[in-house]
């Protein structure tokens, strides 16, 4: 029994080592394509490691995609998109999941259907109404829709959370005489944090690549993002690889760290493991 | 009395989406409904057109129509199992007490922040037929090599391989999930004397089902629309046998400018999608277990 | 509650069919300063004027960029009263530009791909660039070289390519003169088709030093490609052209790919990968890096290219150099680009037309056209000496030959592709592109696949713009 269970371990171990290998295999391609002379970076067999190391990459990158001016500007987008979205979601999944109002799987049913519809076909009626709002080449288009039930996606995902939750806690604290925006402010979040991360996390991750949203609405130099920046590299007839990848790494690099950061709060920061149902 | 405060209640703290939906997405979507009647090419007045794009694509008369809408439905059929069936595995194995869990958890999601293009460079290399690590590996332990995405069957098999390696989201959600099931329902099984597979049968699957059935109608919404990561590799190929529906959509709307045939290939989908998710929520009160209606 | 629910249902009706009488409607007002006619004349230096501030869209590299933000500043100098806002869109041109224009936004005047700019200038969005011509005192049509020009219907013109390119030979000298193969560069030299394949099996060597004519050669494992072509339609048409074959008949009512002359060249090309082995197929292809890195590495010894390759050539560190296609019939280049437009909803279009001709000018983009990207619109810069040195000539982007092999050839032999005329081009060419994959992985014939596309090509064909 025993010598089951370790050579069960360490074929999970072996397991996660490969795969581990084949996930880190991208990034690390990154990392040594954008240390690389362009001509380097395609050499078959591969050349596994940079030689000459050539940071200047990073330099040549940088001097092409003005990153403070982009870098600020996704802050913006990304600040207003995600705080607007964690808001607005949890609220909206609030309705969906806790509380019984006529209409409401309705609502659910319609609101649902904005997923279904590519936005390639949407994408110009969305444009026009905009422009008639004189908001073409401003941050509005890419923020305000967040802060209205920020998409689909997210509400359905906490209320699914939403829906674990026994019944009993609001029943419970409708009669001590707590009012809706108690329970979903002082029982509901505090119990659903792990989702509220991912939430947080998907949105972050959904507003620094979004390229397609800034293409649209954006104009002027000055307002661009990083993610459209990225684009720069990619020429009409040729790309310049060793600084797409060298920008790149720059601009997930940010990405990273609040995935690390995050991912602590949704695995160790349960406080719930020993509610009662 | 409390019906009434709670209905009151409900429409208010929905009013955002409502809104939202009202104001930014109801009227494009009524727009492109009305344009897929019309031929409309950006510059020029739509015209009235009846049902003239839709005859088109189920006449056939579109070479691409059924095609792309064959190949779609088949990535779809294929990856959405696999990939709900792959991601959930891992974040099984992530939520178990092993050694740098943080840190294999920080690695699977790698691929899922990582540009398309750097791994798309990367599975160009390792499926390669001729130089590609995959197939070298292949034949060094006497198996079957493949074309992998060069071959019109193997395509879409080969892209939903490749698909599961961008599931670090999914798993986020499952781990989510995971960490939201009570401890002492797993202690319960165990004081029963149930081991780990009744453990898993009886709290872990019923507990993560509103988890599952999400990630199972997000899975095919997005699978229905995904293309990004094909198109950077086989542009379609070969012989169309890779053409995503929406790709081949875009490519109607915007370099053919046939935006009213674009609508109506959008508006098909529609149906078919929603068609779908009407069917899952339907069967999802037979398997859909919520803690939180359990006792109404 | 109801009630209200009825109210709102009633609200969003409203609000979605205002929604999408907004969008018909928009580009319909676009359509009144289309009244404005251009300017009698088009002064050099201009009396002082209201400011005008003219929208400018294009895409492009880095480089391409840098130059376009030089050449705006030079011409604001010039133009002091004229304010270029000029937005570079880095990618997905089409998608912007589109949302653009349907939001009644459009620019003044853009670069435009053909398949956008001919359906839009044939419902009149587009200004007929003849009309400014015919009352320019400094430009004439005949300034320009001929098989540039974008032609909707007679005496009707969107204009012509931003700037020319053209298809070449493009080798590493380094390995040709080991090979002993002396690269043509004239028109009345240039390689028959079985010369050309012999050079390409000279230059094509195995892992054990071995030629592709060495009996004991290995097509398995090779280590040099001879040649390299892309295999989208400017990759092979031109052999096509070459055998006096076309894409459709002459008033675009027919296939005429399925000609012998046609399947013949197709084949061909297909046979340099499946039955000579001496070029990578799509496979090996995606293995090897760009066509220039390919060359430098010494990966392919040949490649059949746009002359656009010259800018990352120039900066490479090798001794490249260039040559003319091989001929099947006759010795032809292949001519392509897409045209800068101006919109019909500019309010100034005297403006726009001076930016135009700014454009035009190879004087001002002077950096890309020495630097081997471009090559110039007009006449002149293909014949007066004086014009030659300032672009073709003593830098590193354009070797000894590129005169004959690129320039002469271009102006003398230079055909247009298909976007240049035929009507609905990118959705046929899906089609056909996506039934020569098969081709080149060797799985069907020329003949094979074309044919059997022939039914589904046939509902596609509109005909040819400018008849």
């Amino acid at each position: 029994m025993k010598r089951r269970k370790i050579t069960g371990d360490i074929l999970t171990y072996i397991f996660l080592l490969g795969m581990s290998a084949s996930c880190l295999l991208p990034f690390f391609w990154m990392v040594r394509s954008s240390l690389m002379k362009l001509s380097q970076i395609f050499i078959m067999p591969p050349v596994w490691l940079p030689n000459p190391v050539r940071f200047d990459n990073y330099a040549k990158a940088l001097t092409v995609l003005p990153f403070n001016q982009y870098f600020l500007n996704t802050v913006i987008i990304v600040v207003g998109g995600v705080s607007g979205t964690i808001i607005t979601s949890a609220i909206c999944a609030f309705a969906f999941a806790r509380l019984r109002w006529p209409g409401r799987d309705f609502v659910f049913g319609a609101i649902l259907t904005s997923m279904m519809l590519p936005y390639a076909v949407t994408l110009i009626p969305t444009f026009i109404g905009w422009r008639l709002l004189n908001a073409i080449d401003s941050f509005y288009p890419l923020i305000v829709p967040a802060w209205f039930g920020g998409g689909v996606f997210n509400i359905f995902l906490l209320r699914q959370f939403y829906r674990t939750i026994p019944m009993d806690l609001d029943e419970a604290a409708l009669i001590d005489g707590a009012g809706y925006m108690r329970i979903f402010t002082q029982i509901i979040m505090p119990l659903t944090r792990p989702a509220m991360v991912v939430v947080g996390l998907f949105s972050f991750m959904y507003y620094w690549n979004d390229f397609l949203g800034p293409l649209v609405y954006l104009n002027s130099d000055k307002n661009f993002t990083l993610s459209l920046g990225l684009q720069l590299f990619r020429g009409m007839y040729n790309a310049q690889w060793e600084l797409m990848m060298a920008a790149s790494t720059v601009v997930i690099a940010p990405v990273l760290i609040v995935f690390l950061l995050g991912q602590k709060y949704f695995i160790e920061g349960i406080a719930m493991t020993g509610m009662k149902g | 009395m409390r019906t009434k405060k709670e209905a009151i209640a409900g429409w208010l703290f929905a009013m955002p989406v409502v809104l939202g939906f009202i104001i930014f997405t109801l009227g494009p979507m009524l727009a492109s409904l009305v344009l897929s009647f019309t031929d409309y090419r950006v510059l020029i007045q739509p015209k009235f057109v009846g049902f003239d794009n839709y005859t088109n694509l189920f006449s056939g008369l579109d070479p691409f129509f059924y095609k792309s809408l064959l190949v779609t439905s088949y990535y779809v059929v294929l990856s959405v199992p696999a990939q709900l069936i792959f991601a959930f595995s891992i974040a099984l194995i992530m939520n178990r007490d092993i050694k740098f869990r943080a840190l294999f958890r920080s690695i699977y999601y790698l691929p899922s922040i990582v540009p398309a293009v750097a791994i798309s460079m990367i599975w160009l290399w390792l499926l390669n037929p001729d130089l590609g690590l995959v197939n070298s590996l292949l034949k060094s332990a006497g198996l079957p090599t493949s074309l992998w995405i060069f071959s019109e069957k193997t395509v879409i098999p080969s892209l939903v391989f490749m698909s599961l390696w961008t599931t670090g989201g999914t798993m986020v959600i499952f781990l989510a999930g995971l960490q939201g099931i009570p401890r002492h329902l797993y202690e319960a099984v165990e004081i029963d004397g149930g081991n780990s597979l009744q453990s898993f049968t009886h709290v872990t699957l019923p507990m993560m089902s509103p988890t599952i059935f999400f990630n199972l109608v997000m899975g095919f919404i997005g699978g229905f629309q995904s293309f990004t990561s094909a198109y950077i590799m086989t542009q379609g190929g070969p012989n169309n046998a890779s053409l995503f529906y929406v790709f081949y959509l875009y490519r109607e709307a915007f370099t053919f400018q046939k935006m009213g045939s674009a609508s109506a290939i959008a508006w098909v989908l529609f149906v078919i999608i929603s068609i779908l998710t009407v069917l899952v929520f339907r069967s999802s009160n037979m398997w859909v277990y919520y803690e939180g209606e359990a006792k109404n | 509650m109801k009630r209200r629910i009825a109210l709102f249902l009633a609200l969003v009706m409203v609000l979605g069919i205002l929604f999408s009488a907004c969008g018909a409607a928009g580009p319909a007002t676009s359509a009144a300063p289309a009244s404005v006619k251009p300017a009698e004349s088009a002064l050099a230096t201009p009396a002082p004027k209201q400011p005008v501030t003219l929208k400018f869209t294009y895409w492009g590299s880095p480089i391409e960029k840098d130059a376009v933000v030089k050449t705006m500043a030079n011409f604001q100098k010039k133009y002091p009263y004229i304010t270029v806002d000029a937005q570079h869109i880095p990618a997905d041109y089409e998608t912007k530009i589109t949302t653009m224009v349907a939001g009644n936004t459009a620019p003044d005047i853009a670069y435009l791909g053909e398949g956008l700019a001919f359906p839009w200038a044939e419902e009149g969005k587009i200004y007929n660039i003849l009309e400014f011509l015919d009352k320019d005192t400094e430009l004439k049509k005949e300034s320009f070289l001929s098989n540039i020009w974008y032609d909707w219907a007679p005496g009707k013109s969107i204009g012509t390519n931003t700037a020319v390119e053209a298809f070449a030979i493009f080798y590493n000298k380094e390995l040709t003169e080991k090979a002993g193969v002396t690269v043509p560069i004239t028109a009345d030299t240039a390689w028959t088709w079985e010369q050309f394949v012999e050079a390409a099996q000279k230059l094509t060597i195995d892992g054990n030093g071995k030629n592709a004519l060495d009996s004991a050669f290995d097509s398995k494992n090779i280590k040099q490609y001879g040649v390299q072509f892309g295999t989208w339609w400017a990759g092979w048409l031109w052999a096509v052209y070459s055998n006096g074959g076309d894409y459709l008949n002459a008033d675009g009512t027919e296939f005429t790919l399925t000609k012998p002359e046609a399947v013949e060249a197709i084949q061909k090309m297909s046979d340099l990968i499946n039955k000579y082995h001496v070029c990578p197929s799509p496979i090996q292809s995606k293995a090897l890096p760009a066509p220039t890195v390919s060359l430098q590495s010494k990966q392919v010894a040949m490649s059949i290219d746009g002359q656009w390759c010259l800018l990352d050539l120039g900066a490479a560190d090798f001794k490249f150099g260039v040559g003319v296609l091989p001929k099947l019939k006759t010795s032809i280049t292949l001519v392509l680009g897409s045209p800068t437009v101006i919109f019909k909803s500019t309010k100034y279009p005297e403006e726009a037309w001076l930016l135009y001709k700014w454009l035009a000018n190879p004087e001002s983009s002077i950096d890309l056209q020495a630097g081997g990207l471009w090559m110039p619109l007009l006449k002149d810069w293909y014949t007066k000496p004086e014009l030659i040195s300032k672009w073709a000539e003593n830098n590193a982007a354009h070797p000894d030959g590129y005169k004959d092999a690129i320039m002469k050839q271009t102006m003398t032999n230079g055909v247009p592709g298909p976007s240049y005329t035929i009507k609905n081009f990118a959705k046929i060419d899906a089609i056909v592109g996506a039934a020569l994959e098969q081709v080149w992985l060797g799985e069907k014939t020329a003949k094979e696949a074309l044919d059997g596309i022939a039914d589904k090509v046939k509902p596609e064909l509109k005909g040819r713009y400018g008849k």
